[in-house]
């Protein structure tokens, strides 16, 4: 065997044509950009204050300091963490669950008004949030729900993509399942628990990643609505230490900041890591030609 | 006849619910049941919410003290007032510089992983990622990217004999630099959308076209691309709604500035609401913006129903 | 069974999209940005505590909410630090909660509206006439003589600051330090041009001679300023306001009943603002960030308050501080006054308790007003000897203490004081210059829309 066949092997184990190869590199090249800046972000967290600012691009820190993590672990970062973990896993279980029941009624069941209420959720969405959060907040504090997990959770409870991705699952949901189980005498609720939910992994992950990643992130909200330092989330916290520009920076603020988002960013990073097999598990197992 | 009045109130009651229709079916009344978890929040949090917001936007309040009804005094004043003007139409440049650098990238991008090539799962990967870090990353990365005289983007034209753009200091460029790195940002959605839409459509459809002698390109072009028409509507349509009620990159890179060029909808709202106390105004505002985007939607809607035909 | 993957796939295909529709849309609703960064516990310095402590039996936290966040948020949470270090078994202690600076009022108004408001937090003077008029902010003056606050040690321009006539004239803030904007000098530049450092610019000839020397060019552009500017945002408003008024315009007649007096000295300052971009070419546009350019060395002569000093004497940067020139004709520069002002509470017995930390903070802040901000308000505090040499070192100190003599350009104490003023990167003033500095309105058109608008502000009180 010589080369060029090991070659053509190669090339075609990995569904490639000779002609590919310059397309591909230049897809790998365009992909490496594309994440080059987590790359200096992750680096520059390393780098000791002094040189973080130099005039030419240095992409591999020229020493390796652990200063600037130090200097934001003195703050609650783990209590900060914890509050945006306690927060985000209960909104994204109630989420799933409301949004799982209201579209399996919206797709299953037939009651007036249905229509309707779809109709009400759609528009909901072209509505900017910003002309609520104010009244909510004043709302929040008349009723004295300020700064608490409670406060926090409420107003994400009720989300309108968890609802729409169950409707679109239980529509394509074949129904003799269903009908067989209303014949053998099961309520609504059972049907929906029993039979329906378990067939629901992909909707369920999917729904999940979605409000997860969501309410990890939420920014706005937690910093109207928290007052205390130990009981604010992550982002909220760590956006302490990023200087937005033009106001007060001072150089050593910087590798700190990007030590901060570093941390940050690595909880949404590692779950999408994680989940993305399931992505395509899901993918893979459906492309299987049945 | 059925219910007969003998029986009393409740049974009669119950009967009857058990035998109501609608859109002739058996009415589920359970299905009240099921929406109520879900609708009591929605109600209270988003409905009231917003009812209240519009209220608020014909009256005059700063959060302390009672507000006062103005009728359509904030929307007057908001035609006539150049900054939300300007906001306007920054976001109609927004969505004409983002929507379709989004689309056309993500579908691109989406065609080549769907190849299936060696390290397709690290490209994947590496696209859709900027999606999930939240806004701060991008303001401060980007700004340091941007940067007039230290940033990398400049950098790197230099090396090709471009001379420094001032990407978020002039009011030229800070709208197109915003837009960058949105662009990076928001692309992970509509790639991931298209990657799927494309895992859909069998191989054989395009090996039969290339067979038949099409090129790459043709099958492409004549196979895939009316398929994906319906998936291309859908990322069209969310996306443009969402560069509408673009903020948190405004926010973290250029505060809008300089003098406005780059500010959005939102953030203009933002600052009116929170930094200068003027609900009423910025609740009148908002209601201007939903109009907005339900107008730009319907024709954006229709415009590509009509390039279907 | 084939049936139901097909169904599944299409339905996956969806749901993949609508989980990354889901995050896009969301990911575009509002997330919002704080600013800057909180303190970060450094070494206590524990001054006396001068008086004694109140008769508080059971234990009293007091509530305070800071908004400062440079340097100085680090000395400010050192001198919070050292008062519960002094009254650790004496019942009574601050609680600091840091709040972004943007949202600090709207927060602080907010939780007054329902009762919670904390018990004190940082104020400037002259901004706060409309959290008055609410009944956010409480006067001191009864306060102040039950602990036993010697308001005759204060100097007079600084009781007079926090004063408001247009309500009682009561004392609405205990001031802390005032702080005026002077000129930072890099030293290594002025070395590199051969320029010398015991003769800094005083006129504006001068200033030009030495900001033509230090900037850098590069072709056409500027590299390095001579003149530290951005092209939008507080930097050139605040040089706009101080020229101006050393020109002789004034934003509002003593009686405060007519605004922008003398608009052609007004005019005048916005167009020597734009020669330094466009015509003698000593600034560039294209700065965004003014605190970390001038740390990094791209610009030389930078006008700015002393809570930049903790920033920089730490980065190592050689610099100096001067006074401010005399560019337009008499000798003005911008003045600010922070103190420490008490919000409303629903339980009126907190205030006493209050009141007792505020004096002390005041009676002990030679560290604050030595090596935190700005200069010391106390008459005794100035007099005393070390005062000059202790904390940050005099050379960069001193033009911002010796400075207040002629820092006259203050807050205009009226309902709409926040579009007076010259120290901001987003209010009307700014936003109105702004258009200015890119070329989009003239300076006749800017001058005209700022008279009126202030005219209008100043009718309402």
């Amino acid at each position: 065997m010589n080369i060029s066949t090991g070659f053509k092997n190669t090339l075609r184990r990995g569904n490639m044509k000779s002609r590919d190869l310059p397309i591909w590199i230049l897809g790998l090249f365009i992909a490496i950009l594309w994440i080059l800046p987590f790359v200096w972000m992750v680096s520059t967290s390393f780098k000791p204050a002094k040189e973080v600012m130099t005039k030419e691009i240095e992409w591999f820190p020229r020493h390796v300091v652990l200063d600037n993590y130090k200097k934001v672990f003195e703050y609650p970062v783990a209590r900060w963490a914890w509050n945006s973990l306690v927060v985000a896993t209960v909104s994204t279980t109630l989420g799933v669950l409301f949004g799982a029941m209201a579209g399996y009624a919206l797709a299953r069941l037939n009651f007036p008004g249905k229509n309707v209420f779809f109709a009400v959720l759609i528009a909901s969405l072209m509505i900017p949030t910003e002309m609520t959060i104010i009244p909510m907040y004043v709302g929040f504090l008349k009723v004295g729900l300020s700064n608490s997990y409670i406060s926090l959770i409420l107003p994400t409870i009720a989300n309108v993509f968890s609802v729409y991705i169950f409707r679109q699952f239980f529509m394509g949901l074949p129904v003799e399942l269903e009908d067989a189980a209303t014949i053998d005498g099961a309520s609504r609720f059972g049907i929906f628990w029993r039979i329906a939910m378990p067939l629901a992994r992909s909707p369920l992950i999917a729904a999940s990643i979605l409000l997860f990643t969501l309410n990890w992130n939420s920014f706005l909200w937690p910093l109207l609505i928290i007052f205390e330092d130990k009981m604010k989330t992550m982002p909220v916290g760590i956006a302490a230490f990023t200087p937005v520009v033009g106001t007060h920076t001072q150089l050593e603020g910087f590798g700190i900041a990007m030590a901060g988002i570093t941390l940050l960013s690595l909880p949404g990073l590692l779950i999408f890591f994680i989940f993305q097999r399931f992505f395509i598990e899901g993918i893979s197992r459906t492309g299987i030609k049945g | 006849m059925n219910t007969p009045a003998t029986l009393p109130f409740w049974q009669r009651t119950r009967l009857r619910m058990r035998k109501a229709t609608w859109n002739y079916q058996r009415i589920d009344w359970s299905g009240y049941v099921f929406i109520l978890p879900f609708f009591i929040p929605f109600l209270t949090f988003t409905v009231v919410a917003i009812i209240f917001g519009s209220y608020i936007a014909f009256n005059d309040w700063g959060i302390m003290g009672a507000p006062q009804f103005v009728g359509l005094a904030n929307f007057k004043e908001a035609f006539t007032d150049e900054w939300v003007v300007k906001a306007f139409t920054n976001i109609l440049r927004y969505g004409l510089i983002i929507v379709p650098g989004v689309t056309v990238l993500g579908l691109i991008f989406a065609v080549y992983v769907n190849k299936r090539w060696y390290f397709s799962g690290f490209v994947r990967a590496a696209f859709y990622s900027p999606n999930v870090v939240s806004a701060t990353v991008i303001g401060l990365v980007w700004v340091w990217i941007l940067d007039t005289q230290f940033g990398l983007l400049n950098k790197y034209l230099n090396m090709i004999g471009i001379p420094n753009i001032p990407w978020l200091t002039s009011t030229q460029w800070s709208l197109i630099g915003v837009s960058i790195a949105s662009i990076w940002w928001d692309l992970g959605f509509s790639f991931v959308l298209f990657l799927a839409a494309l895992q859909e459509i069998p191989r054989e459809l395009q090996e039969a076209a290339e067979i038949d002698g099409a090129s790459g390109m043709q099958s492409f072009w004549y196979v895939s691309l009316p398929i994906l028409r319906p998936t291309i509507s859908m990322i069209v349509t969310l996306q443009l709604i969402a560069t509408m009620r673009i903020f948190s990159q405004v926010y973290m890179m250029t505060n809008g500035g300089p003098a406005g060029s780059s500010d959005s909808v939102i953030h203009y709202i933002y600052q009116t609401a929170i930094v200068r106390f003027r609900l009423g105004y910025a609740a009148a505002v908002s209601l201007m913006l939903f109009v907005v985007i339900l107008i730009v939607t319907f024709i954006q809607q229709r415009l590509i129903r009509e390039s279907v035909q | 069974m084939a049936m139901h993957k097909k169904i599944s796939r299409r339905e996956f295909i969806r749901l993949a999209g609508l989980t990354a529709a889901g995050t896009a849309l969301a990911a575009c609703a509002p997330t919002a940005a704080p600013t800057e960064a909180p303190a970060a516990p450094a070494a206590t310095e524990a001054p006396a505590a001068i008086t004694q402590a109140p008769a508080v039996s059971k234990p009293t936290e007091i509530l305070h909410w800071s908004w400062l966040a440079a340097s100085d948020g680090e000395v400010w949470k050192q001198m919070i630090d050292s008062f519960n270090e002094a009254h650790k078994d004496k019942n009574i202690s601050i609680k600091m909660e840091v709040i972004p600076e943007e949202q600090f009022v709207p927060k602080v108004v907010g939780a007054a509206a329902t009762g919670q408001a904390p018990d004190f937090g940082w104020g400037t003077a002259g901004l706060r006439a409309k959290m008055i008029k609410d009944g956010v902010v409480v006067p001191q003056d009864d306060y102040a003589s039950k602990v036993g606050l010697d308001l005759t040690d204060f100097t007079d321009s600084s009781l007079k600051a926090s004063r408001y006539p247009s309500f009682g004239n009561k004392l609405y803030m205990t001031p802390m330090d005032a702080m005026s904007l002077q000129m930072q000098v890099n030293l290594d530049h002025v070395k590199e041009a051969g320029l010398d450092a015991t003769k800094p610019p005083t006129t504006a000839e001068e200033l030009m001679t030495w900001a033509k020397a230090m900037t850098k060019m590069d072709g056409d552009k500027v590299v390095r300023s001579g003149i530290m500017m951005t092209g939008s945002g507080v930097q050139p408003t605040v040089t706009w306001g101080i020229v101006a008024r050393q020109m002789g315009f004034l934003r509002a007649s003593d009686d405060l009943k007519q605004a922008a007096i003398n608009p052609e000295a007004g005019k005048k300052a916005m167009q020597w603002v734009l020669d330094l971009f466009d015509t003698h070419k000593v600034s560039t546009r294209d700065v965004t960030d003014r605190y970390k350019a001038f740390g990094t060395g791209e610009g030389s002569m930078f006008w700015t308050g002393p809570w930049t000093l903790n920033g920089y004497i730490e980065q190592g940067l050689n610099f100096m501080t001067v006074f401010f020139p005399n560019v337009g004709g008499e000798l003005h520069t911008y003045f600010e006054l922070g103190g420490l002002e008490m919000y409303t509470q629903k339980d009126p017995g907190r205030y006493e308790a209050t009141m007792y930390a505020l004096k002390w903070l005041s009676d002990n802040c030679f560290l604050w007003t030595t090596k935190g901000r700005g200069a010391a308000v106390r008459k005794s505090v100035l007099a005393q000897p070390d005062y000059k040499t202790a904390g940050s070192p005099w050379e960069v100190r001193g033009a911002f203490v010796e400075g207040m003599s002629f820092a006259t350009e203050g807050e205009i104490p009226v309902l709409e004081a926040p579009n007076f003023t010259i120290y901001s990167g987003g209010n009307f003033l700014a936003k109105t210059l702004e258009t200015v500095w890119v070329g989009e309105k003239t300076i006749d058109q800017a001058m005209d829309e700022i008279q009126k608008q202030w005219q209008s502000d100043l009718d309402k009180g």
